[in-house]
């Protein structure tokens, strides 16, 4: 059984990686065209795919991380949000070996000027921790 | 009842259509869903360059970037700080002059923010966006 400092620092994780996800994708579902350039400016999907993932994208991060914080379809939302970073990450390495200048928007204007070096370290913690909240979601469930 | 993770990924990935579909459906006749079309707003150098005197060139770039070096007579405007530079380029804009608004290269975003905004925000007409950007100016200065 976990302990009750550890059921805290679990549902804390919940928590942020949930409220981070939410954030990021108000932000982007509130300005849907912005977030269309943003993925068409990594060249690698036509802008007729691009633009449709703009409206559809922040919406199911928005879900997830509302799944995240209610603890509603859990391990749903986080087998989604950690493919959605897996594939970000993937996507933002291969940008950069191809010498694109990309702004990826992700947390909107703030993030903006922030480094590449800066965001991937962002994208793995939040990775990381996806993949932590996940094992200890397999290990609770095996405990039951 | 125990649903699998694989079985409610697929459900969150059907919710959040509903939102999705309805917030296309709103936005349904303002945007282009089959090209960027962009044509418009974009300048190659050598159109810009014709321009001569009629051109205000801006440098949507961060201002390090700008301090090191720029189009002569470039008027840095980024977004960090656009209450603050927008007041220098409404300085020299006139109805005839036409904005060229560059960033670093072919790919970077800010240029197209920035002429967006100067068309959305400022109602400035003639905003365009260089094709290329500061790369393209400066191989052509080799």
């Amino acid at each position: 059984m976990k302990s009750l400092s550890q059921q805290f620092f679990w549902r804390l994780m919940d928590l942020i990686v949930g409220g981070i996800f939410i954030y990021a994708g108000v932000i982007k579902a509130v300005a849907p065209l912005r977030f269309a350039i943003d993925i068409d400016n990594y060249k690698m999907l036509p802008w007729a795919i691009g633009v449709r993932l703009a409206f559809y994208l922040p919406w199911l991060e928005l879900v997830c991380g509302i799944a995240l914080i209610l603890r509603f379809f859990y391990r749903g939302g986080l087998f989604i949000l950690t493919a959605l970073t897996f594939i970000f990450i993937a996507a933002s390495i291969i940008a950069k070996v191809r010498g694109l200048d990309i702004t990826c928007g992700c947390f909107g204007h703030t993030s903006k000027n922030w480094s590449f070096t800066a965001h991937l370290a962002l994208d793995f913690a939040i990775l990381i921790t996806l993949i932590a909240l996940w094992v200890s979601s397999r290990a609770q469930q095996r405990e039951l | 009842m125990k649903v699998s993770a694989i079985r409610q990924a697929l459900l969150l990935i059907a919710l959040a259509f509903v939102p999705a579909i309805g917030e296309a459906i709103y936005f349904r006749d303002k945007v282009s869903w089959q090209s960027p079309d962009r044509s418009s707003e974009m300048v190659n150098l050598d159109q810009a360059q014709s321009w001569g005197a009629n051109a205000i060139w801006v440098d949507a770039r961060p201002d390090n970037e700008f301090e090191q070096d720029h189009v002569p007579g470039a008027i840095p405007l980024n977004e960090d700080r656009w209450n603050e530079l927008l007041p220098t380029l409404l300085a020299q804009w006139s109805l005839e002059k036409k904005i060229v608004v560059y960033c670093s290269s072919q790919s970077c975003n800010a240029s197209r923010e920035v002429a967006r905004r100067l068309r959305d925000e400022a109602g400035l007409k003639e905003v365009f966006v260089l094709q290329g950007g500061w790369e393209t100016w400066l191989k052509s200065k080799r």
